[in-house]
């Protein structure tokens, strides 16, 4: 019964995701064989990409992307496996710690079932949906490969389809387990992104300094991409892949069975004396209420910052004198230097961490009117209207920190390699990734103003939309107007270039009219629980 | 003339094509206890969430203290406290830090009848919302609600999980607000409470107003319950004026009555009859037969033959 639930709701949103996947992978690889149909026009793209600094960093060792094989394998396990692992880890801590969060677990464990079977049964609903995925996938996999100009053998298709999946596999395993540790779904899913993101920063470093590649057998985003499923023929890595998730889920399932229900391994204390500092206003109350997770967001930020940073100088003097270091600067317009060109392009990353902040901010008003915290508010002599703009200035505010964290995060771990970038250069920098942040967090509220219910989902598809057009947009002729879709288009590639701050100031201003219309939405409907 | 505690005009609530709430009209003058009687889905809640601003109405106003609950919505939680079925609080934060932060945003405390309060309702306020139980959060939320001594009291079906001591205490924390001048709007399940707490009872049917009153006013347009034992068989007494659902049983007779007594009496004198007695319908007995109860669940819910309840009693 409770592997039925949970694969129901695993496998609708597996096949959904392995659907948008599929697209991508079809459509990227046509784009990719139409473009460059000679093997100059290949050859070229791969002096141009192949040593870019930024791009191997975001996505890992680009490998013989003069050919098909490469190109889509480099470019997808890049893109497709952290996406992937972002799907698990929502997926499972929303499916087990959210479940029993809401009590709803209760009433299926009075059934006629046992902790541990339960626990089991989830799990496997959980594999399901990742069966679903991996169907999607290879189904796209194997349309595209079957295209004459693309040639790839079911095998091999196969094969691309299990490392693309390998990422979710792993951090459906890891949600799990960090279910049965937290309390709270917030927490389980604040844990698990923190894993992911480690798992990311080890695998940036070892790819960006060839001294320490070996690093990459540290992080399993690393042995995905050591399996190399269409160039080296090498999937021994992605046994680790399956090893690390069965003990994992296996480590969960053992972890469920010996706690209470509703408990976490890592229990917070029942009582406490009273700490009434800031809790004398609903703004106070948001500031301690999420305290915990802004703090974890902004190390997040920070710590990527100084990562990319402390990497910029030895990245940039490893590719020195390359000629296709060379082309990408000047297809960048930038200033001559190639760490400020690196800093340019990674400081993405810094980007889409803080618009993941602000789609987590709207998630977080949202959840406080569906949880019906807010109605104990409202129903006492307080203004919608001022509270949903306190609560939003917080969140701006929240945004242009972790945007100036980026900045300093880069600086310090630039200078400590006395790479020659200014310190007011990357706060700029820094602050230029907030306004695509502001859009989002605009698009989100607009949401929250009209449709409440929706908000979530649509916070994230766009945002996951945009990081799909971002990250694979620049390599394939996309439409403009498919690149105007994505709210980190019109953000320069700041330091390598200046900012635009004329196009930043037309994206934040239309963030926060998003966030006024929604605000002035939400004052004219009615309040709803969930 | 006092302004109403609530005014409610013309209320009408739509959810698509679904109405929730019909053309409602409703008053509570200042000072009174009223309770708020209605089946799941008759528009209780509905009505309550559009009277705190919480809902927009689709036509109708409503008024607290003359005070629109819509444009006026914060003037009007001045005056008034609120306290949902369901417990929705910040798990994270201790009794303590809850009441205190519901105090400073409501803006008036009286600290020491909260004190008092914690004590009455046996809370320990250094625990967490989260290890509460349901009925230690439903306390924690009376406890905020009464601790801010509002003019009017909107209580929406609030002893739900408090076990019997506690909700002897609520109904103390109740006639005490009413002693103070307090108004209280009371929507419950728990017959008995209305019954015991409010000066007047409004049943809400459909999203429709069905029927308003004091407790005396709605027995006097009900039937009186009679129940008369004879020595031997029991006559036929289905003609008599204003007798309906009679039940004969053995030697006993259970039977509804509509209007004056007499004629029973009359058609009763020489009949060998041994007892008679009658007594007025319980609120639950009202309820009942506002929503169509079978006939058999009446006669049989009553109390049993030779017990009367008090004052209802006639020869």
């Amino acid at each position: 019964m409770l592997a039925t639930l949970v694969a129901r709701r695993a496998v609708r949103s597996g096949a959904l995701w392995g659907l948008v996947f599929a697209v991508f992978i079809v459509v990227q690889t046509s784009a990719y064989t139409s473009q460059y149909t000679t093997r100059a026009a290949r050859a070229g793209l791969a002096r141009a990409y192949g040593t870019n600094l930024g791009l191997n960093a975001l996505l890992g060792q680009a490998r013989a992307i003069n050919t098909v094989s490469g190109w889509a394998e480099w470019r997808f396990i890049g893109i497709l496996t952290i996406l992937g692992s972002v799907w698990g880890l929502l997926t499972a801590t929303r499916l087990l710690r959210g479940e029993e969060e809401a009590g709803r677990l209760d009433l299926l464990l009075v059934g006629q079932t046992t902790r541990g079977r339960a626990a089991i049964q989830a799990t496997a609903g959980l594999g399901a949906g990742l069966l679903a995925m991996f169907v999607m996938v290879a189904a796209g996999t194997i349309i595209a490969g079957s295209r004459a100009s693309v040639g790839l053998s079911p095998g091999h298709c196969l094969a691309l389809s299990a490392a693309l999946t390998s990422g979710a596999a792993i951090f459906l395993a890891v949600g799990a387990l960090v279910s049965q540790l937290a309390s709270t779904r917030r927490r389980a899913a604040g844990i698990a992104g923190a894993l992911l993101g480690v798992a990311y920063a080890i695998r940036m470093v070892a790819d960006t300094n060839a001294s320490v590649h070996r690093l990459i057998w540290l992080s399993p985003l690393g042995w995905i991409e050591e399996s190399h499923p269409l160039t080296g023929h090498n999937l021994s890595p992605l046994l680790l892949v399956l090893v690390l998730t069965m003990t994992t889920a296996v480590a969960a399932c053992w972890l469920a069975r010996r706690r209470d229900v509703g408990a976490a391994v890592l229990a917070d204390p029942d009582a406490s004396a009273p700490h009434d500092r800031l809790l004398g206003d609903p703004i106070g109350l948001a500031v301690r209420l999420m305290r915990s997770t802004v703090a974890a967001w902004l190390l997040a930020v920070a710590a990527f910052a100084v990562l990319i940073g402390t990497t910029a100088e030895s990245a940039a003097s490893d590719r020195s004198g390359s000629s296709g270091i060379e082309q990408s600067l000047s297809r960048l317009g930038g200033h001559g230097s190639p760490v400020a060109d690196y800093l340019g392009l990674t400081i993405l990353v810094v980007a889409l961490i803080v618009a993941l902040i602000a789609a987590s901010q709207v998630t977080a008003i949202c959840g406080e009117e569906a949880d019906g915290h807010l109605e104990a508010l409202l129903v006492r002599p307080l203004r919608r209207t001022s509270w949903f703009a306190g609560r939003a200035a917080l969140s701006i505010l929240v945004l242009a920190v972790a945007g100036v964290v980026g900045g300093i995060g880069t600086w310090a771990g630039a200078a400590t390699q006395h790479a020659p970038v200014g310190f007011g250069t990357l706060i700029a920098a820094g602050l230029n990734v907030v306004p695509p942040a502001l859009l989002l967090f605009g698009v989100g509220a607009l949401t929250y103003g009209l449709r409440p219910r929706v908000t979530t989902r649509v916070v994230y598809g766009y945002l996951a939309w945009s990081s799909l057009i971002e990250l694979a947009g620049g390599l394939v002729k996309v439409s403009h107007w498919l690149l105007d879709t994505s709210v980190f288009f019109h953000m320069t590639p700041a330091p390598a270039t200046k900012p635009d701050w004329t196009a930043a100031a037309v994206l934040a201003g239309l963030g926060i009219a998003g966030t006024v219309l929604g605000g002035l939405c939400f004052d004219h409907r009615d309040l709803q629980n969930a | 003339m006092a302004v109403p505690a609530i005014r409610i005009d013309g209320l009408t609530k739509r959810y698509g094509t679904s109405t929730a709430l019909c053309d409602l009209d409703l008053e509570v003058e200042p000072g009174e206890v009223v309770g708020y009687l209605g089946p799941n889905g008759a528009g209780k809640t509905t009505t309550i969430r559009l009277l705190l601003g919480l809902g927009r109405p689709t036509a109708g106003r409503a008024e607290i203290f003359g005070l629109d609950c819509q444009r006026q919505a914060v003037a009007a939680h001045r005056r008034l406290a609120y306290v949902p079925a369901e417990a929705s609080l910040w798990p994270s934060l201790t009794g303590d830090e809850t009441l205190h932060l519901l105090g400073r945003v409501q803006g008036q405390v009286d600290l020491g009848y909260r004190a008092e309060l914690i004590g009455r309702f046996a809370l320990d306020p250094t625990k967490k919302v989260r290890a509460y139980s349901k009925g230690n959060r439903q306390k924690l939320l009376l406890i905020a609600a009464l601790m801010s001594r509002p003019e009017l009291l909107v209580l929406d079906e609030p002893t739900g999980g408090l076990d019997p001591l506690m909700e002897q205490a609520f109904r103390h924390s109740v006639g005490e607000a009413r002693d103070r001048g307090q108004t209280v709007f009371l929507s419950s399940h728990i017959l008995s409470e209305v019954e015991a707490l409010c000066d007047r009872v409004a049943i809400l049917r459909d999203g429709r107003l069905a029927e308003i009153g004091t407790l005396a006013q709605l027995r006097h347009l009900s039937a009186l319950t009679v129940e008369a034992t004879f020595d031997g068989v029991p006559p036929d007494l289905t003609g008599v004026p204003g007798v309906t659902r009679a039940i004969v049983d053995g030697c006993h007779v259970h039977l509804q009555l509509q209007g004056p007594i007499a004629p029973l009496i009359e058609a009763l004198a020489g009949t060998g009859l041994r007892g008679l007695l009658s007594r007025e319908p319980s609120l639950e007995e009202l309820f009942l037969a506002h929503y169509g109860a079978a006939d058999d669940e009446l006669t049989r819910d009553h109390v049993p033959v030779g017990v009367s309840d008090g004052d209802g009693d006639r020869p």
